[in-house]
């Protein structure tokens, strides 16, 4: 062990500590939230130990890349993790993409209407009342919420997610 | 001189290498990988061992303890269980059946089987044919 042993870390270095913990946090997020919070107190509790010996920089530089890390952490489980964080990306990409759907399906709807000569059209989708209106150039688009279209939201986005996340990989 | 060891092994026998050392004597997490490091596993770092220790102690293999330190904080010093002395022994006892076979086959001559001799006759038959 060499002189910095007596050296207590200094600001800086609990500063580069505590950002490194949050970086290996970050990259274990879809670990078992009990059993990451340990993890992340290990590492803590081991590195300030072995600064002493060291210094802050070396024992920070010996854990490697947080990602690696936590890959090596992952690896510990033997068995594969939800990745929920991906779930959750793909559910909201999935639910914006029927928004994005229905709206251009009423733009065209609505162009469709002004070629014509202008006009309000009325549509039930989904049980939901839609009134389309085109005058002047100037277009309106009125709706009503109704269950089967959250429910078909819900539906799409919640496909989405159990895929994603491998929802099945909670099951022993 | 270039470390020719495959990860891969390490992987699988770190844990009875952490256990082993650490029957002879408890310590903190640096100080382990030290110790393996002066056993001959020069390039092993603690963001390998760390994640071995948190899996051992988990599974009950490994208790630890707080020692105060006069040279900075609190060390976590760690120490086999008795789960864990099992597990080591049938650790240390499968590891002893497979180096012995992995010896066996690596430093003799090849022995082929009965099979192997009557694959090669008849390739010599087809040959003549």
């Amino acid at each position: 062990m060499n002189d910095r042993s007596t050296t207590a870390p200094t600001r800086t270095e609990r500063l580069r500590l505590a950002w490194y913990l949050q970086r290996l946090s970050w990259a274990l997020q879809d670990y078992p939230g009990r059993e990451r919070r340990a993890a992340v107190l290990q590492v803590q509790e081991d590195t300030l130990a072995a600064a002493a010996d060291v210094g802050m920089a070396t024992a920070i530089d010996e854990l490697g890349h947080p990602r690696a890390l936590a890959e090596r952490y992952v690896a510990q489980l033997d068995r594969p993790l939800p990745r929920w964080t991906s779930g959750a990306v793909a559910a909201t990409l999935a639910a914006a993409a029927l928004l994005y759907l229905g709206l251009a399906y009423a733009a065209g709807a609505l162009e469709t209407l002004e070629a014509l000569g202008g006009g309000s059209v009325t549509t039930y989708p989904l049980g939901g009342e839609v009134v389309l209106t085109a005058s002047d150039g100037a277009f309106s688009l009125e709706s009503t919420v109704s269950w089967p279209g959250v429910l078909l939201v819900v539906a799409v986005a919640g496909v989405a997610f159990a895929l994603a996340s491998r929802v099945w990989r909670v099951l022993p | 001189m270039p470390d020719t060891r495959d990860p891969q092994l390490l992987k699988g026998v770190l844990p009875l290498l952490v256990l082993r050392l650490l029957t002879t004597a408890e310590s903190y997490g640096y100080e382990l990988v030290t110790r393996l490091r002066e056993a001959g596993l020069a390039q092993i770092t603690t963001g390998t061992v760390y994640p071995v220790l948190g899996r051992l102690e988990r599974d009950g293999l490994l208790a630890s303890r707080l020692v105060a330190s006069s040279s900075g904080p609190a060390r976590k010093y760690y120490r086999p269980t008795d789960d864990g002395a099992a597990h080591l022994a049938r650790a240390e006892a499968g590891w002893a059946e497979l180096a012995a076979v992995v010896t066996r086959v690596t430093s003799g001559p090849p022995e082929p089987t009965s099979g192997a001799i009557d694959r090669i006759g008849a390739g010599t038959e087809d040959r003549r044919v």
